[in-house]
């Protein structure tokens, strides 16, 4: 095309961006996205919060947690198969760029959903619980690496081949709901037995919630270098098997 | 660089279902080309592979010199697609989904508002531009699909049946769309069911059956291949209920169809059928309406070759004489 000469990585994110902002304006800005990315985390921290004896302000890390795990990774499973199913997922493959730029498109949208949303519990920690930030950055990047890492895990369960919307969830939870047992979200990793410690270290998830009380002051057990470690190398792997499955979903059709 | 699309032993296995068995073809640039096939022939699968949707089992495909599989960016930047169902999006508007269009192929923000105008326009659909399509006519939504394909001002325009299931307006409006669009330079890769709109809109065309090309040329020349598809069609007033089996025995009647209120008597001696046929009008005291010789339609040539005469045309054979559909009829030998 005459008057497209950028280079190919600037190409390649305007196409990942346009993908995102119409994925976001037919999806994720909905009202009944919305209020399951907001509803679902609360109620989810509420059950096991009353009850227990522990103040709903130590808990604010994991309702940051817990809904950057749950935003992150619920619309974005359901919008691949959808558009698999009326093909106009076959428009974003066909188009002149890359799976992963197709596949980042997608995930970035999760990643705008999930922080969006997640404003939404540090700011009731801020307002109404005193929470007190102690580190900006790790906050970034806790918001940030855990919302990708989480997006990116939703868009390769939705990227395995010849699933159906509702056949993507059932796996998606299997792994989800499990790993909430397993990351510190209910009793910080130092308390637990060593090798639940060594399992919760695989999880991703203990790694959002070891970050969100590290920029909110709480001590932690890994130590936040291994977190961003860990989580970006979670984002990469994801990003990496959703593209695989999206070849292998080729080599199928 | 004369050819738009040059494929070499292209093939597509679905597990151990061999779809599309190692096709060879080339379309030159400004042709509009023809692919027929009955349902599951392959000419889905084989679009699909072309247009880089799905990846050959083997075999290697090039889109204006660019090898879909090794240079599929420069390969799809020259390719427009619309495909068999119309994949736009329903909660965007007709403005939307072609401006979305072209963000995915990188137009730059002038230049696509100003061409999904012209489209808007050139499709009828202007004063709608900002009605979510969701509550478009399906011929409306086909529009769009087309209008999407041609927001990149590709050079090769794929159209996977794009007239099927339309109102005879949209079909009209598509059909003259293909033409102008051609006359502008644009090549066109064409499927359709429709053999009558291959026959009349493309250059060459390619009867696929069974994941193979059975044959590829031109309609006219591949009409011309099948003498023995010749016919007289026949048509009496008040004729009796034994008249197709008494014209089957008529000396050189290959076989005699029933058409509606016609009979078309298949042969490779017109003059003889002909001849034939004043003797027993006049011996059975019958009164002939009309009475035409034709030679074979691309229609017949696409029954021939594709083997499906008997289900859709409900022919009978004259045994012993000629076989017209070589598959159907060796399976009632068998």
């Amino acid at each position: 095309m005459e008057g497209t000469s950028s280079s190919h990585l600037a190409r390649e994110m305007r196409v990942a961006w346009a993908i995102t902002a119409k994925d976001m304006r037919i999806y994720y800005v909905r009202p009944p996205s919305l209020m399951f990315g907001i509803l679902f985390p609360f109620s989810l921290f509420l059950s096991f919060s009353i009850g227990r004896n522990i103040p709903i302000s130590s808990q604010i890390p994991v309702l940051i947690a817990q809904t950057l795990f749950f935003a992150s990774s619920s619309i974005g499973p359901v919008v691949i198969p959808v558009e698999r199913a009326n093909q106009t997922f076959d428009r974003l493959v066909t188009s002149p760029v890359s799976l992963l730029a197709v596949l980042m498109g997608k995930t970035l949208a999760g990643i705008i959903y999930g922080v969006g949303i997640t404003t939404i519990p540090i700011l009731i920690g801020i307002v109404f619980f005193g929470s007190a930030i102690g580190s900006a950055a790790a906050l970034i990047a806790c918001m940030v690496l855990s919302s990708l890492a989480f997006s990116a895990m939703g868009i390769m369960f939705a990227s395995i081949p010849g699933q159906t919307a509702g056949q993507v969830m059932m796996p998606l939870n299997f792994v989800r709901i499990p790993l909430l047992f397993i990351s510190g979200v209910y009793s910080p990793v130092q308390e637990l037995p060593l090798a639940m410690q060594i399992v919760s270290l695989l999880s991703p998830l203990t790694h959002t919630v070891e970050l969100a009380r590290y920029s909110l002051g709480v001590p932690t057990f890994f130590g936040p270098l291994i977190n961003v470690a860990v989580l970006s190398v979670y984002a990469a792997v994801f990003l990496l098997m959703g593209i695989h499955f999206h070849v292998m979903s080729q080599r199928k059709k | 660089m004369d050819n738009a699309v040059e494929v070499m032993g292209l093939t597509k296995y679905y597990d151990k279902l061999l779809a599309v068995d190692h096709i060879d073809f080339e379309i030159k640039k400004g042709e509009i080309f023809g692919f027929l096939g009955p349902n599951g022939a392959g000419k889905t699968t084989t679009i699909r592979m072309l247009t880089g949707a799905s990846i050959p089992t083997e075999g290697r495909a090039s889109i204006m010199g660019y090898d879909i599989q090794r240079q599929p960016v420069e390969a799809k930047e020259r390719m427009g697609i619309v495909p068999d169902v119309n994949n736009v999006y329903d909660e965007l508007s007709a403005w939307d989904n072609l401006i979305f269009t072209g963000r995915l192929y990188d137009v730059p923000k002038a230049y696509r508002e100003e061409r999904a105008q012209e489209l808007l326009r050139m499709f009828g659909l202007y004063e709608r531009r900002d009605e979510k399509v969701q509550g478009f006519s399906r011929g409306m939504k086909r529009r769009i699909c087309i209008a999407m394909a041609l927001m990149n001002k590709s050079s090769l325009l794929f159209l996977d049946e794009p007239t099927s299931g339309l109102d005879v307006q949209s079909v009209l409006i598509i059909r003259d769309l293909i033409r102008k669009l051609n006359q502008q330079g644009l090549t066109i890769f064409l499927t359709t069911h429709n053999i009558e709109e291959a026959s009349q809109m493309c250059d060459r065309v390619a009867i696929i059956n069974h994941g193979r090309i059975a044959a590829i040329d031109t309609p006219e020349q591949l009409k011309r291949t099948l003498a023995s598809l010749q016919s007289v069609e026949v048509a009496f007033q008040n004729a009796p209920d034994s008249v197709l089996e008494q014209l089957r025995r008529l000396p050189g009647v290959n076989k005699a169809v029933k058409a509606g209120d016609k009979f078309r008597l298949f042969t490779n001696d017109p003059p003889q059928v002909l001849s034939s046929l004043w003797g027993y009008t006049e011996k059975s005291k019958l009164s002939l309406i009309t009475v035409n010789t034709l030679g074979p339609s691309l229609e017949d040539v696409f029954v021939k070759l594709t083997g499906i005469e008997l289900a859709t045309a409900g022919g009978t054979e004259n045994n012993g004489r000629k076989e017209l559909v070589h598959q159907q009829a060796s399976s009632k030998k068998g």
